[in-house]
């Protein structure tokens, strides 16, 4: 999947997260959590479920969380990428 | 309670500015987007944008505590990400730090009166791009506007760069004054070019900005202007000076601009904390007058060019020559003036 725009899926609320994607030459994951100290690891390992899955190499991911599940994470992605290589 | 809506009618708007100033807010008129909450019909949050600055937030006390906030600035940001910004400044008071903290904007800088937060890349992506030009060593800055780049801002680049190993001089990004960004940005390079110790970047959100420092884009001085200051020089001796090293923050003495003048007084006071001298440099006298940017500006209006040309080194003088250059001066001799 190719990444052609800049997207965004999520909210700020609590037990939720924001999710932006945007083109890039590489692939970058940041990670903003309330819960960052304790869970980043995982945070990062459930984003990239839905990049492999959609066939995903370069984008700049950028996610804001406030303690989401990881369904809600995966989720929140794979409507993030979807928009943004506008299918 | 239904989620958080673009407030676009007037009525909407009179609504919002009556709980903001219920609130004891001022309402600012500066805004480019307002949302609100509604419970019935009822108005119980609103919120609202200025450019990259998410401001005059305010909450029904029936709703506080829940998840009000996290929907007016969910959707201040999505709009905000659609009109083009990535990272979102608020300013509040030091005891709403935690709130802010826990939709995850981070803390740059608090004082008594006031706090700065930020979400998105920010100063992480500001730092990171200018890693290169970091150098270790006792390095000095100037900050200057640029308003246009003159005789007085040389001899004050020169002076401090006598003075420290590296010198860096930043330019206020921010798009608010006569002399458009890119040529304020391009005539301090070309200008300071021949001096080997010297470095020009821009401040981005984080000097003298929409977000640190409104007030000095209308030369206004009153207790909302000195609480910027505040914010805006101890965010330069926390976040700004200690990644390039600085540990002298080099101005030219004030003699026209109150403004200006109690910023020098507010960095003299406060950057000795963060471990930063302050030195104030006599400006350059031509003619018996201090050479000063807002003068030339007024010299432009009236369309003496003679006077311009005598504070102003080449590069500038070509600039005000170019067709950018002239449409500048054609609006200093129309409208007035801007900083």
């Amino acid at each position: 999947m190719q990444i052609r725009r800049k997207a965004t899926a999520g909210t700020s609320q609590s037990s939720d997260l924001m999710v932006v994607v945007e083109p890039s030459d590489t692939l970058s994951i940041e990670i903003e959590s309330t819960v960052k100290k304790q869970y980043e690891h995982l945070i990062r390992a459930r984003i990239q479920e839905p990049l492999a899955r959609l066939g995903v190499t370069a984008a700049r991911i950028r996610v804001n969380d406030r303690g989401a599940l990881d369904y809600a994470i995966d989720a929140r992605v794979e409507a993030a990428l979807r928009r943004a290589a506008e299918e | 309670m239904m989620g958080a809506v673009p407030l676009l009618s007037e009525h909407d708007r009179l609504e919002a500015r009556a709980l903001i100033e219920s609130e004891g807010l001022r309402f600012e008129t500066d805004a480019d987007d307002m949302v609100g909450l509604y419970e019935g019909e009822r108005l119980v949050g609103t919120g609202s944008r200025a450019g990259y600055v998410l401001k005059m937030l305010v909450i029904a006390p029936s709703q506080q505590g829940g998840e009000a906030l996290g929907e007016l600035v969910t959707l201040l940001m999505q709009r905000g990400m659609d009109a083009g910004h990535e990272t979102f400044f608020v300013y509040t008071r030091p005891d709403n730090v935690t709130t802010f903290e826990r939709l995850n904007f981070r803390l740059l800088v608090t004082h008594s009166m006031a706090a700065l937060l930020e979400i998105g890349p920010g100063i992480r992506e500001y730092l990171d791009t200018h890693r290169a030009l970091m150098r270790p060593g006792r390095n000095g800055a100037i900050v200057v506007n640029g308003n246009p780049f003159t005789l007085g801002h040389l001899h004050l680049a020169e002076t401090a760069a006598r003075r420290v190993e590296h010198l860096y001089l930043f330019v206020v990004r921010e798009d608010r004054s006569v002399f458009p960004f890119s040529a304020r940005f391009r005539l301090a390079q070309e200008v300071t070019a021949h001096l080997p110790n010297v470095s020009v970047l821009e401040t981005s959100r984080y000097a003298v900005s929409a977000g640190t420092f409104p007030s000095y884009f209308l030369k206004r001085l009153d207790d909302a202007a000195l609480a910027q200051m505040q914010l805006d020089v101890r965010l330069f001796g926390s976040l700004l000076a200690p990644p390039f090293s600085v540990r002298v923050r080099f101005v030219g003495d004030e003699p026209y601009c109150a403004t200006t003048a109690a910023y020098n007084r507010t960095m003299e006071e406060v950057l000795g904390e963060y471990g930063i001298e302050w030195t104030q440099i006599p400006r350059l006298a031509h003619g018996g007058a201090a050479i000063s940017a807002s003068r030339v500006r007024d010299f432009l209006g009236r369309g003496d060019l003679d006077r311009v040309a005598s504070w102003v080194p080449p590069a500038t003088m070509a600039f005000l020559r170019s067709p950018a250059g002239e449409s500048v001066i054609r609006r200093l001799a129309g409208a007035g003036e801007g900083r």
